[in-house]
């Protein structure tokens, strides 16, 4: 949707259609998906709005019959320039296809004034048309409205990237790219499946939907992980319920009702959580204990950094502080107003392994920042990277290597899929 | 230096943060605070448009229609997944979501929410069958689902003290009558479980009681004035869904049309709008706004009192007697500045809340995103005939809205939006743009 400078305007356009331009740069197939969504309906719109306007123009033909009228066109809604210009062309050519002269008012038998308009789903053009001494008549036209659909560089010693997977408006959970010999595949964890994408002319296009069958009700707030394993392509974990991948194609999942612990990374022998059924948080109950720790606190996330000899969990608690756990010692730093989503992602800078961490709440953006735990003080380590909504999931992926972020934009409402990974920076 | 620099770099981007960055969190009590103080929890039948959110609000936290509409007019679920309509448009059939039970651990089964709606609707043939629902009606129903969306046809039971049991987010935990009304959490929502626990409603509150209670921290939600602004909270403004207008009633002495024509050209709306209302709504000529009709612009707003003079000619008119409701803060004196600009083209109006009036200044409510819903609810409220609507077409809608305007049995005045605002431990806060509060998705920032 192309959205540009009102003409003659004496009230608002709906603010609505204020566009929101995207401030990321999309690669590859990316391109091809903006043409489609952009472009693609600016081209079909202009065809709409012609369209509209040579039925405009027959209705006020219709009322006025030949001659000479005096057209005023207004627009009230948020049209930019170039269509209303295309929209007057229209008209008139039209207008002139059925023998109706537009002219000044002094030359004219009537006038016809078009207002152009817009409700919440659809543009409406009215005519107030006057010919002689004739009662004013109004005549009008609507078209569907389209629907309106988003790297700071660094000094720091890392540099966080960003790459678009997928967008779709339901809720995504958590998202795995896998490489097989027959292709790249993409795994969606949703609500209600699995859906397993392979890669087709630059396009994720969908191979398989793995329904996810479940006999509780899902908390409002929605949480699932996705882990790849060695002897079956994945694992998906939902409040209360637990999903296995078949081993061998073609491929199916089996889900059961169950309360066992989540895995907090996705090590065979990793630590696992209880993650409370009916709400969005892990009870602080671990399996095995982080060494003497058995009980942490309530926390929404948690990450690995591993260190010479033992492993120093993050944990983002229920209550807004970050616990900092060895094993030994269960160090609270309450000061840091983090976001409630943290990931561990690895890099060959700094200190090697990086806290990823969600920063605002904010509705309408969100970003992840990079830290450094050198001892136990966290350091930034990289600029922000922004994004166009709150992050409402993120974890780290089955090789820590990168992580996954999941973004719901402000303006569409939709859910995007990145892959975040880290690179040195200065 | 260089190094200095990065330190206190680094330390900024640890403590300035926005402050709150946290999941939606569960637990705490919403409080809340009404001007509504009704004695029994349904939408009242001749309230003030007040009295319509407010309970419209409550019962949209206790129970569930079958469908939703969003603010574009467009259908979403509720109880019902599906559904399509047969027989053009007389036959509607909905398929119902599985397991919903009421808060009293009932099936809300398709043969009692039949059993429901039939009761509401004796002149509808409602029809239950497994897990799908059937509405008849006599006349095509383009429209039936956003009747069904409406607040008075939520789906609920009472008990014997006609508390309404729900399938909603809350269920009720203690109502006392025109005081206060405790909701707790419905643990098995099929939506999920809202984020608070429990939402304290204070009924009966003014609206300058409730603003400085939310200056001092005691309230979370409230209602506010358009125009007022509060500088320690949030404030969200719904998108126009009351009309003020003058309406003529059958008795009137102004039965002469030219009368009411020149009076409705007399009105000049914008200083009204601008200084009484401070800014709030829409001057407007229309029934619907222009966000549900997009054509508003083929009724003009401005004052022409040249024309008034030339409409009255030299007719002898009576005197009129125009009368508000006294319970709306802003009516007396918008009256007074009507009956001012009416003495310009030397119509007499008297500003009375005594006496038969001739005629009103009335605010109703506009309670549908679907234009062809609210016309009709609209001609209803204002006295009219029904109107005539096949579809929510522009070239349905706008005849029949004409007709109903022809005559000058009712002036539109203005298009008036809703507000609300919160506390700032109040998150997730994204009220409806229809009116509604939508409080289930609130969550409260750790004390």
């Amino acid at each position: 949707m192309n959205i540009g400078l009102e003409l003659a305007s004496y009230n608002h356009c709906i603010p609505q259609m204020q566009s929101h331009g995207s401030r990321g740069t999309r690669l590859g197939w990316l391109a091809l998906l903006l043409l489609a969504i952009v472009l693609l309906p600016q081209n079909l719109s202009a065809s709409a709005l012609t369209d509209a306007a040579r039925q405009l123009a027959h209705k006020i033909a219709a009322v006025t019959g030949p001659g000479a009228v005096a057209l005023e066109i207004t627009n009230r809604s948020s049209l930019d320039d170039r269509s209303v210009n295309e929209v007057r062309t229209a008209l008139e050519g039209q207008l002139r296809g059925e023998g109706v002269r537009t002219a000044k008012p002094d030359e004219s038998v009537g006038s016809a004034q078009v207002t152009l308009s817009e409700n919440l789903r659809e543009y409406v053009w009215a005519a107030e048309i006057v010919v002689g001494q004739d009662e004013r008549r109004v005549v009008l036209v609507s078209l569907p409205r389209p629907q309106t659909g988003g790297a700071p560089a660094s000094a720091m010693p890392v540099v966080l990237r960003r790459t678009f997977l997928f967008a779709q408006e339901q809720p995504i959970l958590d998202a795995a790219l896998v490489e097989m010999p027959a292709g790249s595949r993409l795994l969606l964890l949703d609500a209600d499946r699995v859906a397993v994408y392979h890669q087709q002319s630059g396009r994720w296009e969908l191979e398989s939907a793995l329904p996810i069958l479940h006999a509780r009700t899902m908390p409002r707030d929605l949480r699932g992980r996705l882990l790849l394993r060695r002897d079956h392509l994945f694992d998906a974990y939902l409040p209360g319920t637990i999903c296995r991948s078949s081993a061998a194609p073609p491929p199916a999942v089996a889900c059961n009702d169950s309360d066992e612990p989540w895995p907090l990374t996705a090590d065979d022998g990793s630590v696992r959580a209880s993650f409370t059924p009916a709400r969005n948080f892990f009870t602080g109950a671990f399996s095995p204990p982080i060494g003497k720790v058995a009980n942490g606190p309530s926390f929404y996330s948690a990450a690995a950094l591993p260190r010479s000899g033992y492993t120093l969990w993050a944990l983002a608690a229920v209550d807004g502080s970050v616990h900092l756990l060895d094993g030994m010692t269960d160090q609270v730093i309450r000061n840091v107003r983090w976001g409630s989503d943290l990931a561990v992602i690895h890099s060959n800078c700094g200190t090697g392994t990086q806290l990823l961490v969600s920063q605002s709440g904010d509705p309408s953006e969100d970003s992840l920042r990079a830290f450094d735990i050198p001892d136990r003080d966290p350091v930034t380590a990289s600029a922000p990277i922004e994004f166009d909504g709150p992050i409402v999931a993120l974890w780290s992926e089955s090789n820590s290597t990168n992580a996954i972020a999941i973004v719901k934009r402000e303006d569409t409402g939709w859910y995007e899929a990145y892959r975040i990974s880290a690179a040195c920076g200065s | 230096m260089r190094r200095i620099v990065f330190l206190l770099l680094a330390a900024a981007s640890l403590l300035g943060t926005a402050p709150g960055a946290t999941r939606p969190r569960y637990g705490g009590t919403l409080r809340v605070m009404m001007q509504a103080a009704p004695n029994t929890l349904e939408i009242p039948a001749a309230g003030t448009p007040s009295d319509y959110w407010n309970l419209a609000r409550i019962l949209a936290m206790v129970t569930d229609t079958l469908v939703t509409l969003d603010a574009a007019g467009h259908i979403e679920p509720g109880l019902a997944t599906t559904w399509q309509s047969e027989m053009n448009g007389k036959r509607w059939q909905f398929t119902l979501r599985h397991g919903v039970r009421f808060h009293d651990g009932s099936s809300a089964s398709a043969a009692v929410i039949a059993k429901i709606l039939g009761d509401l609707h004796p002149d509808w043939g409602v029809h239950a069958s497994a897990d799908t629902l059937t509405i008849e009606t006599d006349s095509i129903s383009p429209s039936l689902p956003a009747e069904l969306a409406l607040p008075r046809n939520a789906i609920l039971r009472r008990n014997s003290d006609g508390i309404p049991i729900g399938t909603g987010p809350f269920r009720v935990a203690e109502f006392q009558p025109g005081r206060h009304l405790k909701l707790a959490a419905s643990e098995d929502r099929w939506a999920g479980r809202p984020f608070v626990d429990v939402v304290e409603i204070d009924l009966g509150r003014a609206l300058r009681d409730q603003a400085i209670a939310l200056e001092l921290n005691k309230v979370d939600v409230i209602e506010a004035s358009p125009q007022s602004g509060t500088n320690s909270a949030r404030i969200g403004t719904s998108l126009q869904v009351e009309l003020m207008a003058l309406v003529f009633p059958p008795n009137t002495r102004a039965q002469d049309a030219r009368l009411r024509d020149a009076l409705a050209l007399t009105i000049n709306r914008k200083p009204i709008q601008s200084g009484l209302l401070r800014g709030a709504g829409e001057p407007t000529a229309a029934i619907l706004p222009n966000w549900m009709s997009g054509y508003n612009a083929v009724f003009p707003v401005q004052a022409n009192v040249q024309r008034a003079r030339a409409v009255l000619a030299d007719s002898r008119q009576p005197a009129l007697t125009l009368n508000y409701d006294p319970r709306d803060p802003q009516a007396q004196l918008i009256a007074d500045r009507i009956a001012l600009n009416a003495r310009e083209a030397g119509i007499t109006v008297q500003v009375s809340l005594s006496g038969s009036p001739d005629v009103s200044l009335v605010r109703i409510v506009l309670p549908s995103s679907d234009p062809a819903t609210s016309l009709r609810e609209a001609a209803q409220a204002l006295g009219l005939n029904a109107p005539i609507l096949r579809s929510s077409s522009v070239d349905d809608l706008y005849p029949a809205e004409r007709a109903l305007l022809d005559g000058h049995s009712v002036i539109p005045l203005f298009h008036l939006p809703l507000a609300s605002a919160v506390s700032a431990r109040v998150h997730n806060w994204n009220p409806e743009r229809g009116g509604g509060w939508n409080l289930a998705d609130v969550w409260l920032e750790a004390p």
